[in-house]
């Protein structure tokens, strides 16, 4: 029977330690994929910006306060209007799956931890 | 650990400290072994039965309600267990192309004008059959996957059956 217990027991273990090195090795690669993808969405939509010179819209905040109170708004909803939107949209979906990826990763640390410690022990012990 | 109920360990569990787990098959292995070690043909495979048991048991874990009690739980896997390995044994007969020809009555059938309660399709393959053609060939012939070629036959088969009884 001992025999039979260490043998579920073994089974167990390698069936976890493949699922939970998949599960790591998985939010891993998808975390990066989407932070890459993000801040490529973000550095073309800075070049787009940059193109359009739309950065000039912002070049009066270096003026007196009235000057910047005066023509905050205008230039700020001219600017608003120079965004390119779809990629906007883009950049803050992937920004939104990349925080979403991050939060469950948070989530399930103490688990993942704690069960690569049962897996430390178990196999390298 | 022995102080641990079954609820602080499937919670411990839960909680991924998953060494928790071989107090439950060190509580259940024998408990279980006997109980399928009684039900089985060939008592060696009673081992692999009761791995399948705790590993089924061990991927449902996270849905496991942790305030109900795990022997029934684990019971009922065994009894899905048992099933599973009844049917494995149960006796079957592999249907070969072969089979159909050797059957006289359907054979007599064929002949008669009964084929034409069948539709197009159906009558062409089953004459084909009768000719002695494999499903195979006729699978070629009507470019149809054989499993295809095998479902109309039977649908055929089934057809001609109730209408040979009825008359």
């Amino acid at each position: 029977m001992k025999k039979l217990e260490e043998k579920i027991i073994k089974k167990i273990y390698r069936i976890e330690t493949k699922k939970t090195v998949g599960q790591i090795i998985n939010e891993a690669v998808l975390i990066i994929i989407m932070t890459l993808a993000s801040m490529f969405m973000f550095s073309v939509i800075v070049e787009i910006l940059n193109e359009q010179t739309s950065f000039d819209l912002f070049d009066f905040l270096r003026d007196d306060f009235e000057t910047i109170r005066s023509y905050f708004v205008n230039n700020l909803l001219l600017f608003v209007q120079e965004l390119p939107f779809p990629l906007i949209y883009i950049f803050f979906a992937l920004l939104l799956i990349l925080i979403w990826l991050i939060c469950i990763s948070f989530k399930n640390y103490n688990k993942v931890k704690n069960k690569l410690i049962s897996i430390y022990k178990f196999w390298l012990k | 650990m022995a102080e641990l109920s079954d609820k602080d360990i499937i919670k411990k569990i839960k909680n991924g400290e998953i060494d928790h787990y071989s107090y439950i098959v060190k509580k259940y292995t024998t408990l279980i072994y006997k109980f399928i070690e009684r039900k089985l043909f060939k008592k060696d495979e009673a081992d692999d039965l009761v791995q399948n048991v705790f590993i089924s048991f061990y991927k449902a874990i996270e849905k496991f309600d942790e305030k109900r009690p795990i022997k029934p739980y684990l019971f009922q896997i065994v009894q899905n267990e048992l099933k599973m390995y009844y049917r494995s044994k149960k006796p079957t007969t592999s249907l070969y192309d072969d089979i159909y020809l050797e059957n006289d009555r359907l054979q007599d059938i064929i002949d008669d004008d009964y084929l034409s309660h069948l539709n197009q399709v159906e009558r062409n393959i089953l004459q084909h059959i009768s000719k002695g053609y494999s499903y195979k060939e006729i699978g070629k012939l009507f470019k149809k996957p054989i499993n295809t070629i095998k479902s109309i036959v039977r649908r055929g088969r089934l057809k001609l059956k109730k209408i040979y009884e009825k008359t």
